[in-house]
């Protein structure tokens, strides 16, 4: 999903950068609280930070005849909200832009906002939209970190499209395009990391549910009856 | 039994399902060089405005990996960087969890 240096025009690299500084304000000051007052929160912090590095390393091929890698934002997302999790995800893009020269630091507003904000967003909204209703936990985790993982690359589309309409058909025929070549080689990768990220969060429940309780992430009833499936 | 690991059963026959779908493309489409898209997506733009990808030159200069090895190892650091605090934080947790059992 990154897109390269030099390939955005400043302007649109101006506008993401805009956009997106909002969040990470928020961000910034949601995990300043959190270092504060929850320091029992910090192991989980780190796995799922650790999910987005790992996962979002592994470039793998895909149906197109292309590769793509997960973004493994949506544990982070479900446990800390798509702020800090916008956060975690501009410190991978810092990385990979400064070290590997994937993406860079024009186009890291652009970046961060699809991987670190909309993405996330729309898997947290997944997530609170199934949260307190009778759908089973780990469906609502595999659809919420799928979802995640596909509206990155959705995102990245659109901003593209936006950026470099077709001359025929305009915005609507780019954003077509784009989505061709990222959010279909996306679509097996965003169902397996849904999959495993469900099956990670299960390990969660059995080794650390009380910590998922106290981040109002599921209530005691419903880890419990997760605990009692598995 | 087959209940208690149902994820772990979904997961393999997932990752099994995820590399019958890259063999059964590897076969349709023999010429697939599997490039990232990302790759994909910048020579996309190239065609949209007529340019060629060598015309974009970085807003801000980057530096870039001397090849694709040191590219390879530093991704493979970035996922070891991951997987060191996954296997401590889970490690931890695990033994918490036998502790308080002992207890």
């Amino acid at each position: 999903m990154h897109i390269m240096e030099g390939f955005l025009p400043a302007f649109w690299c101006i506008v993401w950068w805009i956009v997106c500084l909002p969040f990470l304000a928020l961000g910034f000051v949601q995990l300043k609280k959190m270092l504060e007052h929850d320091r029992e929160a910090l192991p989980l912090l780190g796995v799922t930070g650790a999910f987005i590095f790992i996962l979002s390393a592994l470039k793998l091929p895909s149906v197109t005849g292309s590769c793509s890698h997960p973004t493994g934002t949506g544990l982070s997302t479900i446990s800390f909200g798509p702020y800090i999790t916008a956060i975690i995800g501009l410190i991978v893009l810092l990385f990979q832009a400064l070290f590997l020269a994937h993406g860079g630091l024009s186009v890291l507003g652009a970046n961060v906002l699809s991987m670190g904000i909309v993405g996330p967003l729309v898997g947290y909204c997944v997530y609170r939209a199934l949260r307190d209703t009778r759908v089973n936990i780990y469906l609502t985790i595999f659809l919420a970190c799928a979802l995640a993982d596909l509206f990155t690359y959705v995102m990245t589309s659109l901003e593209l499209a936006l950026a470099y309409p077709a001359q025929v058909g305009g915005i609507a025929s780019s954003f077509v395009i784009f989505l061709g070549i990222f959010a279909v080689t996306q679509i097996p990768l965003a169902i397996v990391e849904g999959i495993i990220l469900a099956l990670v969060f299960n390990y969660i429940i059995q080794l650390k549910p009380d910590i998922l309780v106290r981040l109002n992430v599921f209530s005691q009833e419903q880890i419990t009856k997760a605990r009692s499936e598995t | 039994m087959a209940k208690k690991y149902l994820l772990e059963i979904i997961a393999i026959i997932a990752v099994f399902g995820f590399v019958l779908a890259f063999l059964f493309t590897s076969a349709v489409l023999p010429g697939a060089e599997f490039t990232g898209s990302d790759t994909a997506g910048s020579s996309q733009i190239a065609a949209l405005t007529g340019k060629a990808d060598t015309d974009f030159a970085p807003l801000i200069p980057q530096y870039v990996p001397p090849g694709g090895e040191i590219e390879s190892a530093l991704f493979a650091l970035q996922a070891a960087v991951g997987g060191i605090v996954l296997g401590y934080v889970f490690g931890y947790w695990s033994c918490q969890a036998k502790c308080k059992k002992a207890e």
